[in-house]
């Protein structure tokens, strides 16, 4: 296939592109869905693709197939490279970047895992998915439902360039999931959810507090709390945020606004702030490729799909923006290095400005510590998800928390969300604990520019903020 | 690929499709779904161009026997890329038993529904001309106003099909073309920065796109000096349609699927009959809607697409089934099966599993238009003129919800106020619907596929 590759690459620069990027991926992904005695999904999807991104004038063009077959690989080139004029002659705001370099992978590029997803049978994997149902299922008369998910997606990346460029590794990800909803006794719902997921081998799910069992147990013991569970006042409160709902909020809050292309057209609240105190000296957020897996956990991407090596970027270090995550042309233009942060969900997109594992570095705070520091107010534990408008503004939920009361956690409260201004925010974090986790998921992921869902590592530890604005019951 | 033989190409396909399947296994049952689409995509964004062109296409091969199913698919619609999905189904079909009781079988052949209408000229319309368009409205909203910062402009065409055959004999297809444009500015006054969108999607008729820019403009500029609300209170809010839309798809959108009532999610699966919203309220899915973003003649798994009412005066009339569910529930299906949804975006449809969605929601008008609605509030309300951040990550088996208006005024005295920074809007879906105050007049379609007027209701929890 790399011959074919750089066969396009060549006919790209024969017919006018002033540089050309090749890629091919050849992807499994597996999805395993039971709700609750019933297999809703049984899954597996291979994606292969060529795409094709032609420059030309400081514009770009982009065209894909899903043939491998020479003429509609030409007939690929070809368009895109129309499409790139097409664009230089309309483009007022030339993004072009520098030659470098040719990059050649090696097979140490590729996260090693013990068991890898593609050498056990469905067997093995459906069974990881039984017994996180049937664990959950202990937990109680309530339960009106339990969904049991395992996903896994893997395969080649192949990437080319003009400048010569070979990148090939193997991109994995695993992920089981269980989600349990409760009927209270006044006949409303309620969920508890749990999950172990990234670049990882089945082993993982040996590990304690990755079983099949523990996560059973986890997510029916959520529900289970969440009946009794209060809802949360409205208001601003002190919080102390868990490092999953803390990694939502270093990628959703602040990643997507230090993303590049938003940078370069002034559409980001960040744009010309590099040097500028946002947050406190305990908010430093990074993006990094490569963290160390095996001990934080996370996504592995030793490349992007522009074909740059994996860098750690220090965003924001002790309150101060430091750097913006980058293509090779929003680099160049704001005259800052490369972060390899240029990614496409499939071979049908143009690779565009993307996070890798974002995350809040350590403190030096213990669990304790930070409950003393909280003192009063919102201890919110886990998300399902977020969002952010251009402004800064977000919203995030917490499946679940608890409200704490002079240091000592007291009742559980219902999902809750926080809401308020990403810069706000920053300048209110007080500090963190020394625990870093990071965590990536199958399902679901990180959607931008049409491009929905990117698997995307993210985490912290744990953070003290004061002034959190929570949605809930006014009054 | 061409448009004209599109759906003579992918029937020939899952023909040959399935007598290789046959060859395989006599015994098992199998489904085969293609899907083709070409796309022409620009974006300019404050000067910077991105430009797409290139066909998706794929199959999918749902395969069934002794109550076990399983589902494979490929990108490429080749005869080898669907022998390798029908083997790998097949494969994870005799690897392990897992069992689905539920299962009776894929959809029985029936008379197709109509394809909606759409203008040819759709497949026209060059990568020049869509440059053209999206430069001419970033223009337009960078001349409304110098505070305005950023323009960023979207327009594309695309045009597709898909065909759906399975061992009952089943074999059909449908195809449809859209254009759209969509324009999002952001207005900046100091350090203060609000953001609008506006947009054209149609099927029938090429984008009008004149006057985009500048309303999108115009609306991130009326949304500048805004106030502290300053208070946690329980106040009115007002919807207008595209926060109508929002709110319409993140509390009905999965609640009135069949599937989510079938599997104990959703909180009206026993309601059928009763009353679960103000009376006022009637809506209903119309997937033969002719002008309707998702409309087809056949659904996903090749039932016939039809209309169905879902409320009527404030009653839960029906859920929305595929055949699957349909069958657990002891209904028919309602033609509302999808692998794909054009609401969020870019899922690849022949890899998704076949799901229950809506369709084409239309809400029934009432009379008011939004000054009178504004009129009509007496004290305080919030006015949500856009997509509140948020909205969608609610539960449809909690109802509850919680979402920052970052587009909002305040109402006061029935009359309009002035722009307000972020609030925080929260409550329970679905006691809104029963405190429904107003339904306006001022019918809109949305990019949700959800054609509503601006909708009132009590009771929501405002922080800001």
């Amino acid at each position: 296939m790399l011959t074919e590759l750089q066969k396009c690459v060549e006919l790209g620069e024969k017919i006018g592109a002033e540089f050309v990027e090749a890629r091919f991926e050849d992807l499994t992904l597996r999805t395993l869905s039971r709700v609750n005695d019933v297999w809703k999904d049984v899954i597996l999807r291979s994606r292969a693709g060529i795409g094709i991104v032609c420059y030309y004038g400081g514009a770009s063009g982009y065209s894909f197939t899903s043939s491998e077959e020479d003429k509609e690989l030409e007939r690929t080139v070809t368009r895109a490279c129309k499409m790139a004029k097409a664009s230089a002659n309309a483009a007022s705001l030339k993004l072009d970047f520098d030659r470098r370099t040719p990059l050649k992978s090696q097979k140490s590029d590729t996260f090693q895992v013990k068991t890898h997803p593609k050498t056990e049978d469905l067997g093995y994997k459906t069974d990881l998915v039984n017994r996180t149902v049937d664990k959950a299922r202990e937990c109680g008369k309530s339960i009106s439902s339990i969904i049991g998910r395992y996903g896994e997606l893997y395969g080649r990346k192949l990437f080319t360039n003009s400048e010569g460029s070979v990148i090939d590794w193997n991109f994995e990800l695993a992920d089981l999931q269980c989600r349990v909803t409760s009927k209270t006794t006044s006949g409303s719902l309620v969920n508890g959810g749990a999950q172990a997921g990234g670049t990882l081998g089945l082993e993982h799910f040996n590990t304690k507090g990755s079983t099949p069992e523990d996560i059973g147990e986890e997510a029916g013991t959520y529900a289970k709390e969440q009946i009794r569970a209060k809802a949360c006042s409205a208001g601003k409160f002190r919080a102390l945020i868990e490092n999953r709902l803390a990694g939502v909020l270093a990628h959703e809050s602040f990643g997507h606004l230090s993303e590049g292309d938003f940078i370069v057209v002034g559409e980001s609240p960040l744009a010309g702030k590099i040097g500028a105190k946002l947050g406190t000296k305990n908010a430093t957020i990074v993006d990094y490729g490569t963290p160390d897996i095996s001990k934080f956990g996370g996504l592995w991407l030793p490349y992007d799909d522009q074909g740059m090596k994996a860098s750690r970027t220090v965003i924001l270090n002790e309150g101060v923006l430091e750097h913006y995550l980058h293509n090779r042309g929003t680099a160049k233009y704001l005259k800052q290095e490369p972060t390899a942060n240029c990614r496409a969900v499939h071979f049908g997109f143009m690779p565009i400005p993307r996070m890798t594992n974002t995350y809040f570095t350590a403190g030096d705070l213990t669990k304790e510590e930070a409950l003393e520091s909280l003192d009063t107010g919102v201890y919110a534990i886990q998300t399902s998800g977020g969002q952010v408008g251009g402004d800064g503004s977000f919203l995030f939920k917490a499946e679940r928390g608890y409200w704490v009361q002079n240091g000592e956690i007291k009742e559980p409260i219902r999902e809750v969300s926080l809401s308020g201004n990403i810069l706000n925010l920053l300048s209110n974090v007080e500090g963190g604990t020394k625990d870093l986790h990071l965590e990536a998921g199958y399902f679901g992921g990180c959607g931008k520019g049409g491009q929905f869902p990117l698997p995307c590592g993210l985490g912290g530890p744990e953070l003290v903020i004061r002034e959190v604005t929570f949605g809930g019951k006014a009054g | 690929m061409k448009y004209e033989n599109l759906k003579d190409e992918l029937l020939s396909a899952v023909d040959s499709g399935l007598k290789y399947a046959r060859t395989i296994d006599g015994k098992a049952e199998f489904e085969l779904y293609l899907f083709y689409e070409h796309a022409t995509k620009v974006k300019i964004s404050q000067g910077v161009v991105d430009a797409t062109d290139g066909s998706v296409e794929g199959n999918a091969i749902r395969v069934a026997k002794d109550n076990m199913v399983s589902f494979a698919s490929s990108s490429g619609i080749s005869v080898e890329r669907i022998k390798r999905s029908i083997n790998e189904a097949l494969s994870s079909l005799r690897a392990v038993s897992i069992k689905d009781e539920r299962f009776k079988g894929f959809c029985k052949p029936k008379r197709p529904g109509k394809e909606g209408v759409f203008t040819k000229e759709i497949l026209n319309l060059s990568e020049e001309t869509l440059i053209n368009i999206a430069r001419d409205t970033v223009k337009e909203a960078q001349e409304f106003d110098k505070r305005i910062h950023a323009v960023e402009s979207e327009c594309s065409a695309e045009w597709g099909g898909f065909a759906v055959g399975n061992t009952n004999g089943l074999q059909q297809a449908s195809r449809s073309a859209l254009n759209g444009c969509e324009v999002a500015c952001i207005a900046v006054k100091e350090e203060e920065r609000r953001t609008a969108y506006e947009f054209d999607i149609t099927r029938e008729r090429l984008i009008k796109t004149s006057g985009i820019g500048t309303k999108a403009a115009q609306k991130a500029v009326s949304l500048l000096d805004a106030k502290k609300l300053n208070k946690t209170t329980v106040l009115p809010t007002i919807w207008v349609p595209i926060a109508a839309a929002s709110y319409i798809v993140a509390s009905l959108g999965q609640s009135t699927s069949g599937g989510s009532v079938v599997e104990g999610l959703s909180p009206l699966g026993d309601k059928i009959g009763q009353e679960i919203a103000d009376s006022r309220l009637t809506i209903i899915d119309d997937g033969q809607n002719p002008t309707g973003i998702n409309t087809e003649a056949i659904d996903a798994e090749g039932y016939p697409q039809q209309k169905t009412t879902i409320i009527e005066k404030g009653r839960i009339k029906q859920f929305l089934f595929d055949s699957y569910y349909a069958q657990i529930y002891g209904t028919e299906s309602t033609g509302n099966c999808t692998r794909q949804t054009r609401i969020f975006g870019s899922s690849i449809p022949y890899e998704t599993s076949p799901q229950i969605q809506f369709k084409n929601f239309a809400v029934e008008p009432g009379n008011k238009n939004l000054d009178a609605l504004i009129a009509s509030i007496d004290g305080q309300a919030i006015l949500i003129v856009d997509i509140p951040i948020g909205i969608f990550h609610s539960d449809v088996s909690t109802g509850e919800f919680s979402a920052v208006a970052q587009s909002a005024f305040l109402v006061e005295d029935c009359e309009k106020k002035w722009p307000l920074e972020p609030v925080s809007v929260s409550g329970d879906f679905y006691n809104g619907l029963k405190q429904l105050r107003d339904v306006g007049g001022d019918l809109e379609k949305t990019v949700f596929t959800v054609e509503t007027p601006t909708l009132v209701f009590d009771g929501f929890s405002i922080v800001g």
